[in-house]
């Protein structure tokens, strides 16, 4: 604790404040500061009138491919169309919410649990999407295991449209009101996985996923 | 050595010199794309700015309402004074859980601390999971670029480095190399017991401490081993997942040009009971290593840095010497004024003098950083502390004295362009001169004509009188 | 109107026909033009080799010669920038002198700034024929916006531009820095010169002369003898 102890008084004694740790009355004008949530200043086009449009948009530009289907009932069908058109494999590890579709009538092994490094393709939903930037949010809970959507090469994800939201901020606004604070993982995924560390080449597929696929449903 | 010396073996570095050439202009044509069609650039740059200084100039209070949510969430929050300090924590946590072998995300903090070479003296094996560091971990180098770590070496390199660590036949194309580094890391991954990342923001409000990657390896790192040490900087803390929001809106445009990184991850304590997946385990190492020393000045600004690297990619000295000229973790303008700071002026006596003041830095970096201003400010220190080479300070102190003298100015001056007129000979150029050949060594000095402007300005008067 | 005109240290010791074209442009628009004989230097070398306090008895010095003067003009964008700027925001920052290095600021401008947005010339005597390429140099694009006012100029004088690439990237001069680090000088100043050859103009011009020298020397150094390397201000005057 002797660093703590060290560091606290080094930083007050730089900016002229007596003592060795923040006051009460500093702390509560933190605590106050924190709690306007200030929102800074956006870009016109994350308010885009079509809001739809301009998550497809971002996806594009990200490589996350999308469908729309009108139904849930519809999402093993969409998805053994994806799989079948990437001559992938006709299972998936996903989440239990999803478990109760009609996987065996689209032809999908569906495995209700976390995904494994042998799983080729994981499936899950997400808390909201983010249409500024074409990102899907996953908030991690025992329901919702981070694996499913990272260890397997292929990650496909359904979007409810009414939770496709504008920007950032909001997502953190509605993560407040529905969960209360952030879960041990707040996962932002926008597109597959990259690198540029080889001649700044992009390569997509570095240690993610090689292909992200949203389903966007009613 | 000096950055001087090593600058110049950098320029004669053929290799080295072909490998800067091509990336010379994918990042800088790539930020100025998504600057352009941002729209309110400025504003938000302004506003970071003011979200940074907020946190910075009640640094103390932030902190301790980070620890103290932090702790909250479940994770142990520590502090560490020195670089040394903040080794020795980590390789306390590794002993106490029997670690062997820790899977590491990219950090500059570990980089600075020397984070590998204590735990390897601990007995753990450590593994650079970022392909770029990955790829330097191998050639046993440190950074050049504190984004894109390996910006200096040619693909031919990498695949010389596979072909010896992998076993491998060797390969030519750069995505068949990612695939091969991704299979060779993705074991480590599955049985490293300690996942070790950096943090570039820690956020007060939550107690959360995060990731920007496009690689997902930090997700990986977060996520699989059983224990999570985050090592990072005290000066990273900011106050809401708002002030977070807008951050992160520059910061991947800055750096590489892009609207948002692939994998943004917000870390918030360790797994919980009933979760399939995360750490058993958290620690956060808040470290300071010299970080105070730049606080209550003018150099407070510098710890706005988000580590964004557009300062270095602008910097025509950077993009021509490349980062390892720099001698430390840290290069280009950010680093010119870190490392002195860091490890003691004297110790890094020419960085804050490798700029011409272009001032291309400040302009693209996205937290109104004045970096030549705050270089300025380091040289003043040189000055005032005599650090500076003798012949230097004679110099400056000679034409201060002249100039701040009229008569004698104008009479030196006379004699001055005089003898430098009949040095230039007929072609009016001065191709050696003594003390000055740092110019002349590369460059002929073209004369000046005989007479000064205000020998000839005092003619034209008398003339017209 | 009577408008005082800053040499500059390197004018005065090395081409004196740029503060002639300077004079020549001021008193063809009419000004009454003084040039204070007791000038040297604007400070800027002490200040960038982190000598405050001779900046700072320099910069007195230069308020002091120009205190009666309804404008100042200076042919460089750097020592206008020192004046401009770096008084302001920094030297005297804070202090009582402050207010008046503001009152200095407002009134002084860089030559082609000066000629376009005060005097606002629509004709200039110099006629240049052939193409020129445009260096922009650091402080006077970056701390004061000279971009478009020499080009429009030069576009008065029957120049016709051919932009060289990267034409706002640093030369490489930056004062000490070129004879300091005179290595990594040299290499910038050599993209610089490659970019200059790729133009393929007849001359290369700009703004401020610590630039033209570099330039010049490495262009001369490494066999160009061809390429003419003027002031925006010798060409417009008719001078170069
Ligand atoms: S100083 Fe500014 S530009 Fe440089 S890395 Fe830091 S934030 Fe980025």
């Amino acid at each position: 604790m002797a660093a703590r102890r060290g560091i606290l008084a080094r930083i007050r004694k730089a900016q002229g404040r007596d003592g060795e740790e923040p006051t009460a009355a500093e702390l509560a004008a933190v605590r106050e500061a924190i709690a306007r949530h200030e929102v800074g200043p956006q870009p016109p086009f994350a308010h885009a009138p079509d809001r739809l449009a301009q998550f497809r948009k971002e996806c594009d530009r990200l490589g996350t491919t999308h469908a729309t289907v009108s139904s849930l009932a519809e999402v093993p069908a969409e998805v053994a169309r994806y799989l079948a058109a990437g001559a992938l494999a006709p299972a998936v590890a996903g989440w239990g919410e999803f478990a109760g579709l009609d996987w065996a009538g689209a032809g999908i092994g569906y495995r209700n649990r976390p995904a494994d490094a042998n799983d080729a393709t994981g499936l899950t939903g997400c808390f909201c999407a983010i249409a500024e930037t074409g990102t899907l949010l996953l908030l991690s809970s025992p329901a919702a295991p981070k694996l499913n959507a990272l260890l397997p090469e292929t990650h496909v994800c359904v979007v409810r449209a009414a939770r496709i939201l504008d920007t950032m901020e909001e997502a953190f606004a509605l993560m407040r009101s529905e969960a209360g604070e952030p879960p041990r993982a707040t996962f932002f995924v926008s597109g597959p996985s990259r690198t540029a560390d080889i001649e700044q080449t992009i390569v997509i597929g570095a240690h993610g996923p090689y292909r992200v696929h949203a389903v966007i449903v009613p | 050595m000096f950055f001087k010396q090593r600058a110049s073996e950098k320029l004669g570095d053929e290799l080295l010199q072909g490998n800067m050439r091509k990336a010379k202009g994918k990042f800088v044509d790539g930020r100025a794309k998504a600057v352009a069609e941002f729209g309110v650039w400025e504003e938000v740059r302004a506003h970071a700015a003011k979200v940074r200084d907020r946190a910075l100039a009640n640094l103390d209070a932030y902190l301790v309402e980070f620890e103290a949510n932090a702790t909250r969430r479940g994770a142990v929050v520590h502090w560490a004074e020195t670089a040394e300090e903040a080794c020795a924590i980590v390789a306390g946590i590794a002993r106490d859980n029997g670690v062997r072998k820790a899977a590491k995300s990219k950090s500059m903090v570990s980089e600075e601390v020397n984070l590998n070479e204590a735990l390897e003296a601990a007995g753990v094996e450590v593994i650079e999971t970022d392909l770029g560091e990955y790829i330097l971990q191998l050639a046993h180098e440190p950074p050049s670029h504190i984004v894109a770590p390996a910006v200096h070496k040619s693909k031919e390199q990498v695949a010389e480095l596979f072909v010896k660590a992998h076993g491998k036949p060797r390969l030519t194309e750069i995505p068949a190399m990612t695939r091969e580094a991704r299979e060779a890391l993705r074991g480590h991954f599955l049985s490293a017991d300690m996942g070790i990342s950096g943090s570039n923001f820690v956020i007060a409000e939550t107690g959360t401490t995060l990731t920007v990657t496009n690689e997902g390896n930090a997700d990986m790192v977060t996520t699989l081993p059983r224990i999570h040490v985050v090592i990072t900087g005290i000066e990273k803390v900011i106050g809401t997942l708002e002030d977070f929001a807008t951050l992160i809106r520059l910061l991947p445009r800055s750096a590489i040009g892009q609207t948002v990184t692939n994998y943004l991850t917000l870390t918030t304590g360790p797994k919980m009971p009933d979760e399939a997946d995360g750490p058993e385990q958290m620690h956060i190492v808040l470290v300071d290593a010299g970080r105070t020393k730049l606080l209550g000045g003018p150099m407070q600004e510098m710890l706005r840095c988000i580590r964004c690297g557009a300062c270095m990619n602008h910097c025509p000295v950077y993009q021509n010497v490349g980062g390892h000229a720099y001698g430390w973790v840290y290069p280009g303008p950010m680093g010119s004024i870190l490392t002195p700071v860091y490890v003691g002026l004297e110790n890094a006596g020419d960085l804050p003098n490798a700029a011409t003041f272009c001032g291309e830095c400040a302009v693209a970096c996205p937290v109104k950083i004045p970096l030549p201003d705050l270089m300025r400010k380091l040289r003043e220190q040189q000055f005032d502390r005599k650090l500076r080479p003798w012949p230097e300070r004679m110099a400056i102190a000679a034409w201060g004295f002249a100039a701040t003298r009229p008569a004698l100015y104008a009479f030196l001056s006379r004699v001055g362009a005089r003898v430098a007129a009949w040095m230039g000979g007929s072609d009016g150029l001065i191709h050696r001169l003594p003390g000055l050949d740092g110019w002349t060594k590369g460059r002929d000095m073209p004369a000046p004509q005989g007479r000064t402007f205000r020998e000839l300005y005092a003619l034209r008067q008398g003339n017209r009188r | 109107m009577k408008v005082g005109l800053f040499v500059t240290c390197l004018v005065d010791l090395s081409r004196p026909g740029i503060g002639f074209a300077a004079l020549k442009l001021l008193e063809g628009a009419g000004c009454e033009v003084v040039v204070p004989a007791t000038q040297t230097c604007c400070g800027q070398p002490g200040y960038n080799s982190g000598g405050r306090e001779v900046a700072k008895a320099l910069a007195r010095k230069v308020l002091a010669e120009f205190r009666d003067c309804d404008y100042v003009v200076a042919p460089s964008g750097s020592c206008s920038g020192q004046m401009k700027v770096a008084t302001v925001h920094d030297l005297f920052k804070g202090e009582p002198e402050q207010a008046d290095f503001e009152r200095l600021a407002a009134r002084w401008y860089e030559l082609s700034q000066f000629l376009v947005e005060v005097l606002k010339v629509e004709r200039v005597p110099g006629r240049f024929a052939g193409t020129v390429t445009y260096h922009d140099s650091c402080s006077g694009l970056r701390e004061l916006g000279v971009k478009m006012q020499p080009r429009y100029l030069l576009g008065m004088a029957g120049a016709r531009i051919a932009e060289m690439e990267g034409a706002e990237r640093c030369c490489g001069f930056g004062g000490t820095f070129s004879i300091k680090l005179g290595d990594i000088s040299t290499r910038m100043c050599e993209n610089k010169c490659e970019s200059i050859r790729a133009a393929g103009a007849d001359a290369v011009v700009g703004g401020d002369l610590g630039c033209l020298l570099n330039i010049e020397g490495r262009l001369r150094r490494t066999g160009d003898t061809r390429t003419k390397v003027l002031h925006f201000a010798q060409v417009i005057a008719g001078e170069g």
